[in-house]
């Protein structure tokens, strides 16, 4: 039963169900010349994939055309909010947690994945979720990442600090960041992403940052949640236990960060980062989970989508963009090629590709995913706000206020409260 | 005698440790271009590189997703060249009408011009790419090469005030000669602007090369990107950057552009007529 | 005869009458301003009266427009990061804009005259702008200024302490000038042009009447050169005005927002924080500031302007 189009093992008896070669199903126009626009952000590695994947697309779909563009983080979205501006997005686009701001320029997939012309089979409802909002399904996952913080084990062990626990809090964090900097005169932990951690996840188990249902509403009302987090960070730059803002000013990316060079022992990573941070490193380290506040406190992390693929309203060709969207996702020697960089692929054809031939620190990621997975909480809303950009830039401003005596930490969480507040009415 | 030969001494001294004070993060740049990620960000602040890594600059020419550098080299050398001319010839124009001729609302469109500077690229981006798409040219080059010969404000300017110095007289003894003010400016005033026609070329040819802005915004097909764009693109903070095949390249985007000065610097150095006041 | 005499002096006639019209000088101004006018017209005034629009609304580049009036304008004048943004603008552009022309010019004096080796320096001079507004070169300033960069080393080596630069709020800036003032290339190019239009004979007669080298420089070079070093002021200081690259890449603003360039703020706004409409009232109000120096440096040049007779 080999198939002409595959071109690879049948190893998955999976690839008999419809779709994702786009040549045996019927009942398409084929010989109808398409030309598909996309675009993605990323560096060399992701671009030189994806256009290979795109290759493989055209020549097992002779009839479309796919015309992309790429660029680093910040040029795709200069160009995307021009695309938006005047009605014209690609046809296939990339986004990541920001798309709330776009969801009026988003085409819902419900429509095909009810059609089956995008395959869902092989993945589950809770990967699915990453990428719907109230019911609509806005892309699908490219791969699902989380939060988690990376260290180096070897490092605690010379430091005489017990490695993470599974729950372990805050207060952990900090002991094992200032008996780290005590003994072994280096960072406790490098630069974490302040807004995140201190106040999205930091706020506690119990609440969200913003509310779940009403994106003009926070979800919690007691601004003294933020206090701690903003207190120990001061304390811990205070001790040199913490990158000042000048230190934290010099990493620019993840070969840049403290960790590789040996002078962290801890970081925050976004787990589809964490194999290049490992090979940048050079050496073993693993990933723990986000502390949080009490040891019994539920746990506070959920699933994200790392990025996505959506489809634009103002596009004329949504069903060859679905379909290729399909191919991308479920096509096993696409996923070879593009080796999970965007992060874990939520199909589990695509999952099995790559664990063959997955590095350690892959591994890691793969079974971090599955831990939080299993024990995401799911009152927790993933979902970004529209405002969320202004409002973590006020934060981190705030922070810095802090950390050079100019206000309290209590006058922070209360003045990032009110501002938080007024912006997302 | 020795006074003197103390004198020069010291210029010499002052220039070239001054100047190598101003080249050294240049070289700095393009020895990284040699190394890889680990010894560029390791603060390792020498100019010779620990390993000759050659093969940065065959990563980087290669280029993403099968578009190669040498595509991206053409690409700006077409807009870029062509950029300049039409700015030169535009500007000179537009120059002359504002400092050698006396209309009506002269004073106002001069005005405008300098308002034009203060409006930050940002803000206009949007409206004016809106424009270009009703207009079926974005796509194109059009959008990045037609604005130039339409007059740039910075260099409009800058003649201006180069002309300034060039004497009146001259154009009242051609005008006694039967010229008009068409044959004045393209048999005299144009020919003596050389020197502000040379910094023009050579500043407006970097600008146009370093542009990224527009090449983002109006270029849609990997092929047509120009060097600038592609620069930026070894560069993404949430994957991996290859600085060394960013530094060679960058390295490689040096050259036109220097090139084109010291081309053009030799006759910024050799005498050019200053004022032509010869009989 | 009379009759083609006549044709003649005719088709002279209508030639000649319309080589007078085309060199009247209202008509000749328009024509070679033309290209301007057309573009201007084409290009930037319809743009720019859209952003004007855009500053009256609310504008997230992704639904449509709502009119607030001048909502905007009035939180601008209660945004303490806006108000910050200014007097960091107005302190960078204070200092970077003298130290640059004075540099530029110096360095461009030193190579009028012809020495060995004067290509050479004007390269050597000259090539940091050409690569300063690029990503690999903003990374190296970044390098040389970090915590244990060249600069700190070569501080130490003289027995100073390093210092902390992109994490001192009063110190943050001074890379990003030095940066600045670095990148004087251009400005010394336009010098040396300038420079090279003071015709030697006025020298040659100078020194004839006994002047020295600072005389000759401050009687003769500078009032020449004053035309184009009004020019490089006004140049300067509106780029300066627009500095965005360096902050953007380098320090992000901060720390604190004591590297917040308004421009940084307004692409802030603009483009990652989807106040397009808000990012459009700050860009006129600095128009307004700008063109007000602008301005203001324009008047009293004419005291200090000369202008050739």
């Amino acid at each position: 039963m080999s198939l002409v189009a595959c071109g690879n093992s049948d190893s998955s008896p999976d690839t008999a169900s419809s779709g994702d070669t786009g040549t045996e199903t019927g009942g398409e126009a084929s010989g109808d010349q398409i030309t598909l626009r996309m675009a993605w952000w990323g560096s060399q590695a992701r671009h030189d994939g994806t256009v290979a994947v795109i290759e493989l697309y055209e020549s097992q779909n002779p009839n479309v055309d796919i015309q992309y563009e790429f660029f680093d983080f910040d040029g795709y979205f200069t160009k995307l909010n021009t695309l938006v501006a005047s009605d014209s997005v690609w046809d296939v686009f990339q986004l990541g947690g920001n798309y709330p701001a776009y969801i009026n320029n988003i085409h819902m997939l419900n429509e095909f994945i009810e059609d089956g012309t995008i395959d869902t089979s092989n993945t589950t409802q809770q990967f699915l979720d990453t990428t719907n909002a109230d019911g609509d399904q806005v892309g699908i996952s490219l791969g699902v990442n989380s939060y988690g913080i990376a260290y180096d084990p070897q490092m605690f062990a010379d430091a005489g600090v017990e490695e993470p626990a599974d729950n372990w809090t805050w207060g952990d964090f900090e002991a094992a960041a200032k008996q780290i900097n005590a003994e072994l005169g280096i960072f406790g932990s490098s630069i974490m992403d302040d807004f995140l951690a201190g106040a999205s996840i930091g706020v506690g188990p119990d609440y969200n940052f913003f509310d779940a249902d009403d994106q003009t509403k926070l979800g919690f009302d007691d601004p003294s949640l933020l206090v701690d987090y903003i207190r120990m960070r001061k304390e811990l730059v205070d001790l040199g236990a913490f990158p000042d803002p000048g230190a934290a000013a010099e990493v620019t990316d993840i070969e840049g960060d403290f960790i590789v060079s040996g002078e962290a022992a801890m970081t925050w990573i976004a787990t589809n980062q964490f194999p290049t941070l490992v090979d940048a490193a050079g050496r073993e380290l693993k990933l723990a989970s986000v502390p949080r506040r009490d040891h019994d406190d539920p746990f506070g992390l959920t699933l994200n989508s790392s990025q996505m693929f959506s489809i634009p309203t103002n596009s004329e060709h949504k069903e060859e963009a679905a379909k290729f969207i399909n191919f991308f996702l479920n096509d096993e020697e696409a996923n070879e090629i593009l080796k999970g960089e965007r992060g874990v692929p939520i199909m589990s054809t695509a999952r099995e590709a790559i664990e063959a031939s997955a590095t350690d620190a892959m591994v890691e990621v793969l079974n971090y995913i599955d831990y939080v997975g299993s024990n995401a909480n799911p009152e927790l809303n993933n979902i970004e706000n529209p405002n969320t950009a202004e409002i973590t830039s006020q934060y981190e401003l705030l922070l810095d206020q802090v950390i050079y005596d100019e206000i309290t930490p209590e006058e922070a969480a209360q003045q990032i409260y009110e501002f938080a507040k007024n912006i997302i009415e | 005698m020795n006074k003197k030969k103390i004198k020069t001494f010291f210029y010499h001294a002052f220039l070239i440790s001054f100047g190598f004070i101003m080249i050294y993060p240049v070289l700095w740049m393009i020895t990284g271009s040699l190394r890889n990620n680990a010894e560029i960000l390791s603060g390792n602040m020498s100019l010779i590189p620990e390993n000759w890594r050659w093969e940065n600059f065959a990563n980087g020419w290669r280029g993403f997703g099968g578009v190669g550098f040498g595509t991206f080299f053409k690409n700006s050398f077409v807009i870029t060249t062509v950029s300049t001319i039409g700015t030169v010839v535009s500007s000179a124009c537009v120059a002359y009408a504002f400092s050698r001729i006396r209309f009506f609302g002269r004073n106002v469109l001069f005005v405008a011009m300098l308002l034009t500077m203060m409006l930050p690229g940002q803000v206009i981006l949007i409206p004016q790419y809106i424009i270009y798409n009703q207009l079926g040219l974005v796509g194109t080059r059009i959008p990045l090469v037609l604005p130039h010969f339409f007059g740039q404000a910075f260099f409009i300017y800058q003649m201006m005030q180069f002309m300034v110095s060039i004497p009146r007289d001259l154009d009242e003894s051609a005008y006694m000669d039967g010229c008009n003010k068409y044959t004045i400016f393209s048999k005299i005033i144009f020919p003596l602007l050389k020197p502000s026609i040379i910094t023009t070329i050579i500043i407006q040819f970097y600008w146009k090369w370093d542009d990224f802005m527009g090449p983002l915004i109006y270029l849609n097909k990997p092929e047509s990107y120009t060097v600038s764009i592609a620069l930026k693109l070894f560069a993404d903070a949430g994957s991996t950057t290859d600085y060394g095949a960013m530094f060679a390249m960058s390295t490689l985007s040096l050259i036109p552009v220097f090139l084109i000065f010291l081309f053009f610097n030799k006759y910024l150095i050799d005498g050019i007529s200053t004022t032509g006041l010869k009989g | 005869m009379q009759f083609i005499e006549n044709e003649e002096q005719e088709k002279k006639g209508f030639r000649w009458k319309m080589q007078q019209f085309l060199d009247k000088e209202s008509v000749a101004g328009y024509v070679f301003s033309a290209p301007f006018i057309i573009g201007f017209l084409g290009f930037t005034l319809i743009p720019m009266a859209f952003s004007m629009y855009y500053s009256l609304t609310d504008y997230d580049m992704i639904n449509a427009p709502t009119f607030v009036g001048m909502d905007n304008y009035t939180r601008l004048f209660t945004d303490a990061r806006f108000l910050k943004s200014i007097r960091v603008t107005l302190v960078y552009v204070g200092i970077s804009v003298p130290v640059k022309l004075i540099f530029a010019l110096f360095i461009a004096y030193l190579l009028t005259r012809k020495v060995k080796g004067d290509t050479l320096y004007r390269s050597l001079f000259y090539v940091p702008s050409l690569i300063g507004g690029s990503i690999a070169v903003a990374l190296v300033w970044k390098e040389l200024f970090a915590r244990l960069g060249l600069i700190n080393a070569l501080l130490n080596t003289i027995g100073l302490e390093s210092i902390n630069w992109f994490g001192a709020q009063d110190k943050a800036m001074i890379p990003l000038i030095l940066s600045s003032a670095w990148q004087f290339g251009s400005a010394m190019i336009i010098f040396a042009a300038g420079l090279k239009e003071i015709p030697n004979t006025y020298y040659e007669a100078a020194l004839i009447d006994g002047a020295n080298k600072a005389q000759m420089f401050f009687k003769i070079t500078l009032p020449l050169l004053s035309p184009i070093i009004l020019f490089n002021l006004i140049m300067q200081t509106i780029s300066a005005f627009m500095a965005f690259t360096q902050a953007f890449v380098i320090t992000g603003g901060g720390p604190n927002d004591a590297t917040n360039f308004y421009a940084l703020y307004v692409y802030n706004h603009a483009f990652n924080f989807y106040n397009m409409g808000y990012a459009s009232a700050m860009s006129w109000i600095m128009l307004l500031i700008i063109a007000f120096i602008t301005f203001m440096i324009l008047k009293f040049s004419k005291y200090w302007i000369f202008e050739e007779k």
